[in-house]
């Protein structure tokens, strides 16, 4: 196909080739070609096959409204190539079809529709039953449109931005960027988005007369060229708006071109202020057959002429509805198509120069008729027009038909940030009623077409935002309200949507194949509301949305309802405006999490990480998952642990203490000083949210731990329990401040020993103690003597920076003695022996502190503190229906049950929170929590593990702990 | 073939003066209920007001999965029978409701996350319902599309498989039991909202709209995320609930690529292919009180990052829509359902919150059996209102229940 | 939707930086003389007000203040405190 390669207008590089595969060949393009239209050059008419009854779509707008010319893409599914920019080495295919987009051998569909009437799927294929996972399998394979592989994986680049802005002005038409420019001369931060890959919006490719000197295209490149040359405005181009939400935060992805180091990039901008300037599209004509190959838009015609210099066709006809169908009409008869005939639906109201145009090139004109049939089967061969009462009827041979009942504004960034629609008579488009606060129309969308009115508008616009921003633009506002007003205003539109037809083939929606005739049976059937007609029918659902039926639908119901004097309601429109790959909407995708001061030395020895929390921590040391080792090095000699994920915190301040009273169960003004004291806090159901040991460092100066997982919510916790009090304490969360290492065993008072500038005897430093002292002269600690693991037990508290010096001390003191790391599992295991809680583990929200046998921490003499949770454990104190803790020994002395196995006997009686073989012990032990009726020790217990198949296992509830149960190795 | 085209849910009813009972909300509970009353107990004189149109509430937002492996003995025997109902009902109801039982995966990214995955898998063993737990092997075999590498945020160690689940077609339920209703003489009132409640000497007498006064002795208030605030206004009477906007969002349509339902709740996802071939995805909510049902900027991006990693071939697709519904959350994640208490008359069923779908066939049977009877079956004497005075939660959820509404 | 709060400390800000705290309920009561009911009451009902509520925020990822604001729950935008009516 010969490109009309000189044309001025052009967005086409004519000298730059690019290539791609299709079908086995390699098809050439040009540098600035879309997919679609590199293919059209190439003389491909048919693009892809529709969705139900497989008829050949061809090229129809150029700005992605519908699936016509979706294809698969470098493996990628439903790509848009009308506005895909062609790169080199595409592999482009056809998509939903049996043989090729040109031959479907699912084309028989076609003659199916019959049986297919509006939600034929709820209607038919349940009976029988049976048949119906067949049916369903065959919808499946029958429904959806591109394939993809499950193992696909995104090739390229995918990024975010979050620019700030003053003004955000979307649209970069000729309103729009006369938007950006006004806004600009305050100063202010000006963003400026086009979804298109350039500047100029409707003005970029016409010819028309601008003023005396200039075309439109002349004025557009003029505009974009001081928008670029102004510092304070940012232009993201080939930049799509997908989201519009309040106190305007605009979302919106922006292509990258060859030169781009990123495919695609997200962005979220927050403005002050906003100017939508989108503009229009057009509102598709409904007529037998009215999207077959050869049928486009006004626009699209005209651009493949004007920016890709494609003729779209040789010999056309013309069914429009707008001054911008005659204007094309003639421009391309000057560029070398011949035309048939242009009907004009509208009775009057062109403009007359227009006219005149069209009869200069003697192209015949009809007012008043209509598009009522296109003939031909693959593509378009003739077409048949009528008055619009369908009283006469004339037809005419083509292989073009431009085809458009009129305007409809793009107005989804609005209704997006809440704006309210009604249909204006006069426009015939769906116009905002009131706008939400610091947002601004412009432009076309407003239903302007004089070129200085755009304009104007836009400056207006421009002008309003920049005083939303605090500048004082109130007079030259004035100014261009009057300039504005002098002009031409909103344009008469026109409403009709259908030709005379039944519209057994006229189709509302191309994506979902939905007829006029659909429509009807939907409202028949009671589905009133454009909503539930959309439902119904599938219309405005597929790939596209509603960019195809979005203004239509609510005119044809309030058409077919007209006996109620129903006003058309537009139907709702839902982020994202234009479809957005999953990579773009990612974007960056960082995966952040926290590692303690010791990470690398855990990795070094061997520490196999999980991810808890927002940390990851060493669970195991060895392959060895049951951690016997790690386990029995703690019990006969010392082992290592990195704690320093515990959440640790300093409270001071006149009210220290009785916040603390506030949150804690115990009393805490019993806390003595070089003492530990281990405290829950509940929450106001009694359950049990944290435990920890909490030192006293001076009058009303604490220093206390939580649990990893709480870490992140204790400050809030205190603060939230006491926001009424006005109390004035200090609260410091220290824990990615300080490390802790855990050092545990018989020998871990030797270990410590030879490094700590402390006596360490028991006399000096006995259990449950606290005391400061350094290591190696050098280093300060906070030292507990605890037992959570059971046996001797020093808990260091340290700076962060710290951290990898004392643990490599610590580890070189203990080689003698054969010191070796544990993990987070093997003190899971240590910890169960002695039957210590791990809350989370052995509690849920059933359980409050009093279930879990942790009764004795309550002190219940302190209403005064009105502390959290008491209330509750002394309402259930008597309730003999609650779970209780309790520990078991399996009969069967090497066989564990999983954990989360269940107790039953006819009914669930409980659930084994946590049970392992012991080494130490050479017993299977566990924690449950059980009805309390079973609590009773003694009583055996039957477990339902998933897949016994019915063989449940034996345990018997014996007391707690199950090691060492008069504590004396902790005390050693 | 097909019969005319005849109104579905019959010819506009017009409001009488006085119904038996009177249904507030025409979403899938309100629905259900209307449809039992009036085929099991023969109460026919009874009507559903829908201030918009069926299916405006949750009943039309909601991503329809059904499953029946929740945590506790109380909730999953009503989920079972549910889950049993949607091929009857489709019979019964003479609509194909397009029950697709294609298997729920809920990954589990731990080893600890596994094992509390097992008491759900044990709980609906021992009542008889297939579940199982899958390692990461046998759960990629399954579903080759998850992505089982551990260099995600969230690696993924195995995950709960239970078959019978899947989805069905959220609007078609709807439709067909709104035809089923309207079959056996309900009257459905569109465009028709409750505007108050009467009561006299602790009885109900009556229900304002705003289309006249309704005299009636039972109010069954089933409104969805709205029931709440309603319930409050109107009555007075306070309730354990949050109203919170939840989203989903669907991609373009593929052909058959993803077999089953995958949820990660560490991720705050799932995502399952509907039979029209789109990928349908949510979950997230905004941790706060609201009734807008708008979209958020940070959940459709949330939810690319989550789906990027566990079902990285996504990453090729696009989002094509989103959108949001209320959902009226408990401390305890389980429902509220009672009646005669405090108001002898007064019904209630709410609390859903983003899990109401599966069960309303089932709950609304029991809920006609209660309302036709006056006494409280024992399938739902669990989800009592005071139960939370009783500091009886339900343990639907493990988590805690802290002082915001952050479930 | 994009929530905006106003921190007393930090100023109009990115509501995901912020914690939900619950409707305002008022101090805790003393603990004499509660009733289960009133203390459920007080723990766990709430309003649910479709309109202007005030409600407790914490600036979480920010200076950790704890403070109340008016919000309309039906647009998600925070308001002026409402005149009290008479
Ligand atoms: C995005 C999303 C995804 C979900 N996904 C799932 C899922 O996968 N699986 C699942 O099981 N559940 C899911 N749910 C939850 C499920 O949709 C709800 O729990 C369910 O819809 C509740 O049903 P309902 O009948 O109680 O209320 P609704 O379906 O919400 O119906 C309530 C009706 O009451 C009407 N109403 C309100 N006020 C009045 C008044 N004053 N007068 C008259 N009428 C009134 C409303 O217009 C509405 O139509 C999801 C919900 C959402 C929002
Ligand atoms: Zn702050």
């Amino acid at each position: 196909m010969n490109r009309l390669t000189k044309l001025p207008t052009l967005r086409i590089d004519p000298s730059e080739n690019r290539s791609l595969q299709y079908k086995g060949q390699t098809y050439q393009g040009v540098a600035g070609d879309t997919v679609a239209t590199a293919l059209y050059a190439n003389g491909v008419r048919v693009f892809a096959r529709s969705l139900k009854y497989h008829r050949p779509r061809g090229l129809y707008s150029l700005d992605g409204e519908c699936s016509n010319t979706c294809m698969q893409v470098d493996d990628i599914p439903n790509v848009r190539t009308e506005n895909t920019l062609l790169k080199n080495g595409m592999q482009v295919k056809d998509q939903n079809v049996k043989g090729s987009a040109e031959f479907d051998w699912m084309g028989f569909m076609d003659k199916l529709d019959c049986l297919m009437p509006a939600g034929f799927y709820y209607r038919t294929m349940h009976k029988p039953a049976s048949l119906w996972p067949i049916a369903m399998k065959q919808v499946r394979n029958a429904a959806g449109l591109g394939k993809i592989a499950p193992d696909f994986r995104m090739k390229g680049d995918y990024t975010e931005i979050y620019p700030r802005a003053a003004v955000c002005v979307i649209g970069g038409g000729a309103a729009g960027m006369t938007a950006a420019l006004a806004a600009a001369e305050s100063g202010l931060r000006v963003v400026l988005l086009d979804a298109r890959p350039w500047l100029g919006g409707c003005f970029d490719y016409r010819v028309s007369a601008y003023d005396q000197e200039k075309a439109l295209y002349q004025r557009a490149r003029e505009l974009a060229k001081a928008v670029e040359a102004t510092p304070n405005i940012r232009v993201f181009k080939h930049t799509a708006v997908v989201g519009v939400y309040n106190n305007n935060l605009i979302t919106a992805f922006q292509v990258g071109g060859e030169s781009d180091s990123f495919n695609e990039r997200y962005l979220e901008i927050r403005a002050t202020s906003v100017v939508v300037a989108t503009g229009c599209i057009e509102r598709p004509l409904l007529f037998e057959n009215n999207e077959r190959p050869g049928i486009m838009q006004v626009g699209c015609a005209h651009r493949l002429a004007r920016t890709y210099g494609l003729l779209p066709g040789n010999q056309a006809v013309f069914s429009i509805g707008h001054d911008l169908g005659l204007e094309a009409a003639a421009d391309l008869f000057d560029l070398g198509l011949q035309i048939a005939c242009v009907a004009d639906i509208r009775a009057d109201g062109q403009d007359p120069q227009l006219l005149l145009a069209l009869t200069k090139r003697n192209i015949p004109f009809l007012r008043g008729w209509v598009a009522c049939e296109a003939h031909g089967s693959r593509q378009v061969e003739k077409v048949t027009l009528s008055t619009i009462d369908g009283s006469a009827k004339r037809q005419f041979g083509c292989d073009l038909l431009v085809a458009s009942a009129g305007l409809t504004p793009i107005t989804g960034p609005l209704t997006l940030a809440q704006a309210k629609l009604k249909y204006d008579m006069h426009t015939g488009y769906f116009l905002p009623v009131d706008l939400p606060a610091k947002t601004h129309i412009a432009g076309r969308l407003t239903g302007l077409q004089h070129a200085l009115a755009i304009e104007a508008s836009g400056r207006l616009a421009g002008l309003n935002a920049a005083a939303d921003c605090g500048f004082d633009t109130a007079k030259s506002a004035a100014e261009a309200g009057q300039q504005l007003n002098a002009l031409p205003g909103p344009e008469r539109g026109t409403r009709l949507v259908s030709a005379p037809v039944k519209g057994r083939k006229s189709f509302i929606c191309f994506d979902e194949d939905t007829t006029l005739k659909n429509i009807k049976q939907a409202i028949e059937m009671g589905f009133d509301v454009p909503e539930l007609i959309k439902r119904f029918t599938s219309a405005g659902t597929g790939p596209g949305q509603g960019g195809i039926p979005g203004h239509n639908l609510p005119l044809l119901v309030s058409e077919y309802q007209a006996r109620t004097g129903a006003k058309p309601i537009p139907t709702t429109v839902r982020p994202p405006l234009v479809p957005t790959f999953i990579a773009t909407y990612a974007g960056a995708n960082h995966d952040m999490c926290k590692r303690t001061p010791l990470h690398d030395l855990q990795k070094k020895a061997g520490g196999v990480f999980r991810r808890m929390g927002v940390w990851r921590r060493a669970r195991y040391f060895s392959e060895d998952f049951s951690c016997r080792e790690e386990i029995l090095n703690v019990r006969n000699n010392v082992g290592l642990l990195d704690a320093s994920t515990l959440g640790k915190f300093r409270i001071h301040g006149p009210d220290a203490l009785k916040a603390l009273q506030r949150v804690y169960v115990s009393n805490m003004a019993k806390v003595a000083e070089g003492r530990v004291k281990y405290s829950a806090m509940c929450n106001d159901d009694g359950c049990v949210i944290d435990d920890g040991v909490v030192v006293k460092l001076a009058e009303n100066d604490y220093y206390f731990t939580t649990s990893t997982g709480r870490a992140g919510e204790t400050v809030e916790w205190i603060r939230f329990h006491t926001r009424y009090d006005g109390w004035d304490f200090h609260l410091v969360n220290l824990t990615d401040a300080m490390g802790v290492i855990n050092i545990s065993g018989p020998n871990a008072c030797k270990v410590l020993a030879k490094v700590a500038d402390t006596d360490l005897a028991n006399e000096a430093f006995p259990f449950s103690s606290y005391r400061e002292f350094t290591i190696r002269k050098k280093i300060p600690v906070r030292a507990m003597r605890l037992g959570f693991v059971g046996e001797l037990s020093y808990e260091l508290h340290a700076d962060a920076s710290y951290m990898p010096a004392l643990w490599q001390i610590i580890e070189e003191a203990g080689q003698e003695f054969g010191i070796r790391n544990f993990g987070v599992e093997a003190q899971n295991v240590l910890r169960l022996e002695k039957c210590h809680i791990i809350l989370g583990q052995e509690s849920e929200q059933r359980t409050n502190l009093l279930d879990l046998g942790l009764g004795f921490l309550w002190h219940r003499n302190k209403p005064d503190a009105k502390t959290v949770g008491a209330v509750a454990l002394r309402q259930t104190e008597k309730d003999p229906g609650r779970f209780r803790l309790v520990g078991f020994k399996m009969e069967d002395p090497q066989r564990p049950p999983r954990d989360g196995s269940i107790i039953v006997d006819q009914r669930i009686r409980g659930y084994v929170c946590t049970a392992r073989k012991s080494f130490t012990l050479n017993e299977s032990v566990g924690l449950a929590l059980v009805d309390a009726e079973l609590a009773a020790l003694g009583t055996r217990l039957e477990i339902f593990e998933d897949e016994c198949n019915g063989k449940r296992l034996d345990a018997r509830i014996v007391p707690m702990p199950f090691y060492d149960p008069q504590g004396e190795r902790m005390k050693m | 073939m097909f019969g005319r085209f005849k109104p579905l849910w019959g010819k506009k009813p017009q409001l009488k003066s006085s119904y038996d009972a009177v249904i507030i909300g025409g979403g899938l509970h309100g629905l259900a209920t209307a449809y039992f009353l009036a085929k099991e107990h023969g109460m026919n004189n009874i009507a559903i007001l829908e201030k918009r149109y069926i299916g405006f509430g949750g009943a039309g937002r909601n991503t329809a999965i059904v499953r029946a492996n929740q945590r506790t003995q109380e909730n999953v025997p009503l989920y079972k029978e549910a889950l049993d109902l949607w091929p009857i009902l489709t019979k019964e109801l003479d609509y194909n409701l397009m029950f697709n039982n294609c298997g729920n995966l809920n990954l589990m990214h731990s080893e600890a996350a596994m094992n509390t995955a097992r008491m759900n898998v044990c709980t609906a063993q021992f009542h008889g319902i297939k579940s199982h737990l899958l390692d990461a092997k046998q759960l990629k075999e399954l579903e080759p599309a998850i992505n089982i590498s551990p260099d995600i945020t969230y690696p993924i160690h195995g995950a709960m498989f239970h078959p019978p689940g899947g989805v069905v077609r959220h609007d078609a339920v709807v439709w067909g039991l709104a035809k089923g209703a309207a079959r056996y003489g309900v009257h459905i009132h569109q465009q028709t909202e409750a505007t108050a409640i009467h009561t006299k000497n602790g009885k109900i007498t009556g229900v304002d709209t705003n289309r006249g006064r309704i005299h009636t002795p039972r109010v069954l208030v089933s409104a969805g995320g709205y029931s709440a605030g309603m319930i409050n206004k109107m009555l007075g009477i306070r309730l354990p609930i949050s109203v919170l906007t939840i989203q989903a969002m669907v991609t373009q349509p593929l052909k058959p690529v993803l077999n089953h339902v995958v949820s990660s709740g560490m991720y705050h996802a799932y995502a399952n292919q509907t039979l029209k071939g789109e990928i349908a995805t949510g979950a997230h909510m905004d941790p706060w009180p609201n009734y807008t049902t708008l979209t958020t900027a940070h959940y459709i991006k949330h939810q690319a990052e989550a789906l990027s990693d566990f079902l990285p071939f996504l990453r090729g697709v696009k989002f094509m829509r989103t959108w949001a519904g209320l959902a009226d959350m408990t401390p305890d994640m389980a429902p509220i359902i009672d009646g005669n208490d405090p108001i002898d008359g007064f019904y209630m069923n709410c609390g859903w919150g983003y899990f109401g779908f599966k069960s309303c066939t089932a709950t609304g049977r029991y809920l006609a059996k209660f309302m036709a009877g006056g006494q409280c079956p024992d399938m739902l004497k669990p989800f009592t209102l005071r139960r939370y005075e009783k500091h009886r939660l339900m343990g639907e959820t493990a988590a805690l229940v802290s002082y915001s509404a952050d479930n | 939707m994009a929530l905006t709060i106003s921190c007393p400390n930090c100023g109009k800000r990115n509501g995901y930086e912020f914690r939900y705290g619950g409707e305002d309920k008022g101090p805790r009561p003393a603990e004499e003389g509660l009733t289960p009911q009133s203390w459920c009451d007080y723990v766990h009902m709430n309003n649910c007000v479709a309109g202007i509520q005030k409600e407790w925020w914490c600036h979480k990822n920010g200076c950790g203040a704890w403070f109340t604001i008016f919000r309309n729950t039906l647009t998600n935008l925070e308001v002026e405190e409402p005149e009290a009516k008479l």
